[in-house]
């Protein structure tokens, strides 16, 4: 059921970032500590009302929020990458909107962001929502509105708590253009996610609907999150399968992940992972097995978009893999330069793929 | 106040006004805020802008409403320019200019009357003071925000040579194109003299041009304090880390008037040496003060001897003059008039100001062409004593000078109410920015005038801190973000402190009087300088900032 685990960074970003900064100050490692090691985490937080919340946790969540929008914090080089996001995004819309179409320029899309964490894609991305609906949009991402999910509580509540700190994001939550939902995947496609106020939410079970709501967003997006999926509880394939089935046909499943191959390895295992100060994130934080090469992507999602289509009112088959639309291109790090997009690099670590469901 | 918004509320029954956003009639929404007094205020507040039906305000910004009407809210600005010099308007113009910034709600706030400014005018052979030379890069980056067509061209002149030498040692450099281009080619330009009073004029006039949409111009208006907002939990979003700032009228406005309080996303600096900006984010600055005076004049100048080749050739001069404590330095203006910018110390100013006209054109004259002792001799002359004369002395002791051949025409007149000093000084902010902040132009850096960088300086800042901007606004950041906000302070720091750093050099270098090491370094550096080149146009790149 549960596909995600709540991981509180993309930590292969972060053992990135700790190899090319080894001076990071050690009192943040203990403050991420207790985030990476499994076993202090419950693999899944379905709680929906703030009151359930501990005091420990509350206390760790304030730290964490602190360090999580922290320019300067160990979310540092996530935050750099996250202008790259929305050129990806607006390079395959530019790619899926040949026709001239009148409308292709309005903001209309709506998106879904899977794994938001502490909102670093989603509030950057509802930003760009239009206060009045009218006029073209006013960047190529042309989001219309934006659902963003966790199944952290925390990273959730503390994902709200940053967007208020912005007027523009804050009005957008409140008319609902804007939702952050701490639920899953898998709730979201049941049709049972909860309200997104603050308030005490209601019980998630006053809606125990199992049909299948029909696929509403036109754009879902999986940002270092594919990585992190637990083989316990689920499969990558499943997961994609999943994602695929929450977009409306002619959508993009849009996401970024790490591939397994010989580089990331000495990068994320043996430096970032080596003592202190070379290394500064704890041992055993990550998992390299975990870590996905651009053609498995490329499989699983083949073979999700068969899966989705057959469990959608027309009839699948491989016919919908073969002409699948399918984009992929390697990010790079340049310490004093930023990320910048190296195609040809897939395989060297970080990179971004994406895949259009046909009409 | 309740008749005027009782009134509005009934004119607006009668029009045919719609909601822009379902189109549904402003009547069918009156019969039901009728209802309510209290829900007037809102509907007489829209009729000022776009009319948006309740119902769709309703989804569109509903907590904006009801924050709105607390009287202690302040009302929301993406940017917020304190000061409205070349930086500060020019920054608001490239803002209205790109597409992508256009629709930011921008405001800016100066003490002067931006509408005389704006209606500046002077006789065509009148030049103001206060002029500055702009390198190639500013002036494209001025025509790329559409500013430069605003400009007044007659008032305007390029130059395409400078001569620069040295007052001690005679070794001199000149910077032209002549080796970078083809002798059948235009020759390029090495700068553009305006007067800034010009330059402000065309990018209020760029401004105005852009209309009045999401733009507000507090002109006779001071900082009266800048302050973080507050949390309007619940209602409202959290604006306690924004940067408050309360716009108080100056002259006859101030009595009627009452403070107003804008919050900025980003608050912009371009508020010069002193600036509240910096202070309210609590920036330190390092920097020292010269003490030297610069003396600037509008000259007009006598026909040069020989006639430029090609005609429209004009050159600017400068003379270091280590034993006077500065260079002395005439731009050329339109019409064979020029700007004169003389560093010296501050008796030495103290007296050029004193000294009648026939005599302060004297002492210009001769600082172009006499030696250092000579100088020194005229500089201590009784200004009173009608015998004996500097233009006298001038003319006595050039006859027995070898003048060097780069010497400017002689000065022939001063323009009255010219003739001013200020002080020179040199100051670098520890760093541009701070969370929903950020510095430009003189509230940044200030720097010594000899090489005439500080306004190109200030307009880079400006092109860097707009490019910034449309970044963000393009993907998705936030423009007060230190995250967006990093990628201007990258840019700009090093290069200012660099240009402000090599000036500093030139200005103590320059300092040494007499013979000795230093000068033969100096005379020794220009030499070879002078005779290679590469370097030389390695250096007239980095000055012109190509």
């Amino acid at each position: 059921m549960a596909s995600l685990r709540p991981r509180t960074l993309p930590l292969s970003v972060r053992a990135l970032r700790s190899t090319l900064r080894s001076t990071r100050p050690s009192p943040s490692t203990s403050l991420f500590a207790p985030a990476s090691a499994p076993s202090t985490q419950t693999p899944l937080t379905r709680a929906h009302s703030t009151s359930s919340v501990s005091a420990d946790e509350l206390s760790h969540f304030s730290a964490l929020a602190s360090s999580w929008w922290d320019p300067m914090g160990p979310s540092r080089i996530l935050h750099l990458m996250n202008p790259l996001r929305h050129e990806f995004i607006a390079s395959c819309l530019a790619e899926g909107s040949s026709s001239p179409d009148p409308t292709s320029s309005a903001a209309t899309l709506n998106y879904l962001d899977v794994g938001c964490g502490g909102g670093i894609f989603a509030e950057s991305l509802a930003r760009t929502i239009p206060i009045g609906p009218t006029g073209p949009a006013p960047t190529p991402t042309r989001a219309a509105s934006m659902t963003a999910i966790d199944p952290s509580t925390n990273l959730i509540q503390m994902a709200r708590e940053h967007a208020r700190m912005d007027p523009t994001v804050d009005s957008h939550l409140r008319t609902g253009r804007f939702k952050y939902l701490n639920t899953t995947l898998e709730d979201v496609l049941a049709g049972n996610a909860p309200i997104s106020t603050s308030a005490p939410a209601s019980n998630p079970n006053q809606n125990p609907s199992l049909e299948l709501t029909p696929p509403q967003y036109d754009i879902v997006t999986l940002f270092e999150v594919l990585e992190h999926i637990d083989p316990k509880t689920s499969t990558p394939l499943s997961f994609l399968t999943n994602c695929l089935r929450a977009l409306k046909p002619g959508g993009w499943l849009i996401g970024s992940t790490i591939s397994r191959t010989l580089p990331s390895f000495i990068l994320n295992q043996v430096i970032a992972e080596a003592p202190w100060p070379i290394g500064v994130v704890p041992r055993g934080t990550h998992e390299w097995s975990k870590f996905v090469n651009p053609d498995e992507v490329k499989g699983w999602l083949q073979e999700g978009l068969m899966r989705a289509a057959d469990t959608g009112v027309s009839r699948g088959g491989s016919a919908v893999a073969e002409g699948m639309r399918w984009k992929c291109v390697g990010a790079i790090y340049v310490p004093g330069i930023g990320w910048k997009m190296v195609p040809g690099s897939e395989d060297w670590g970080n990179y971004f793929w994406a895949v259009r469901k046909e009409l | 106040m309740y008749t005027t918004e009782a009134r509005g509320t009934l004119d607006s029954y009668k029009s045919p006004i719609v909601c822009t956003v379902c189109t549904a009639p402003l009547s069918s929404i009156i019969r039901c805020t009728l209802q309510s007094p209290n829900t007037m205020r809102p509907i007489s507040r829209a009729l000022l802008r776009p009319y948006v039906c309740p119902t769709c305000r309703h989804g569109i910004g509903a907590g904006r409403r009801r924050f709105g009407s607390k009287s202690d809210t302040p009302e929301l600005y993406d940017v917020v320019c304190v000061g409205g010099g070349p930086a500060g308007l020019g920054l608001l113009a490239a803002l209205r200019a790109s597409p992508i910034t256009s629709k930011l709600k921008v405001a800016l706030i100066e003490s002067q009357d931006l509408n005389k400014a704006k209606a500046w005018d002077l006789e065509p052979n009148q030049f103001s003071n206060r002029v500055s030379s702009l390198t190639p890069s500013t002036v494209s980056f001025l025509r790329s925000i559409g500013a430069y067509d605003c400009l007044d061209v007659t008032r305007v002149q390029e130059y395409q040579d400078m001569q620069v030498w040295d007052g001690q040692t005679g070794s001199s450099i000149s910077f032209d194109w002549s080796m970078e281009t083809s002798p059948f080619e235009e020759m390029r330009t090495v700068a553009t003299m305006t007067e800034n009073a010009n330059l402000v004029r065309a990018l209020l006039r760029r401004i105005a041009d852009s209309g009045d949409e999401n733009l507000s111009l507090f002109s006779n208006a001071t900082v009266a304090s800048i302050e973080n907002g507050k949390d309007l939990k619940p209602e409202g979003p959290d604006l306690s880390a924004w940067p408050v700032v309360t716009v108080k009228p100056t002259g006859p406005a101030a009595e009627t008037e009452t403070p107003k309080r804008i919050a900025a996303r980003l608050l912009v600096g371009a508020d010069g040496i002193n600036s509240p900006v910096r202070a309210f984010a609590d920036i330190p600055t390092q920097g020292w003060d010269y003490g030297r005076h610069g003396i600037v004049a509008t000259l007009a100048l006598a026909e040069p001897a020989t006639q430029p080749f090609p005609a429209s050739k004009r050159t600017a001069y400068q003379r270091f003059l280590p034993a006077l404590g500065g260079p002395i330095a005439l731009l050329p203006l339109p019409n064979n008039h020029a700007t004169l910018v003389w560093s010296t110390t501050p008796e030495n100013a103290a007296y050029l100001k004193s000294l009648p006209t026939p005599a302060f054109l004297a002492m210009v004259n001769a600082a172009f062409r006499l030696d250092m002792t000579d100088l020194n001799y005229m500089m201590g002359m009784q200004s009173s004593d009608s015998t004996h004369s500097h233009q006298d002395e001038l003319a006595w002791r050039a006859q027995h000078t070898s003048l060097p051949t780069q010497i400017p025409p002689p000065a022939t007149g001063v323009q009255t109410g010219t003739v001013a000093s200020f002080p020179l000084r040199f100051r670098h902010a520890a760093q541009y920015i701070s969370p929903r902040v950020a510095l430009v132009g003189d509230a940044a850096h200030v720097i010594h005038p000899l090489a005439g960088q500080g306004l190109n300086l200030g307009l880079a800042d400006v092109a860097s801190l707009s490019k910034t901007i449309q970044y963000a606004v393009s993907h998705g950041m936030d423009v007060g973000d230190l995250l967006t906000l990093e990628r201007y302070s990258s840019e700009r720091y090093l290069p200012n402190a660099k240009i402000g750093g090599a000036c500093d050099l030139l200005h103590k270098m320059y300092n040494v009087p007499g013979e000795g090491p230093v000068a033969w370094a100096r005379s020794l550096g220009l030499g070879v300088v002078d005779r290679l080149p590469f370097v030389k146009s390695f250096l007239m790149k980095n000055a012109e900032g190509y």
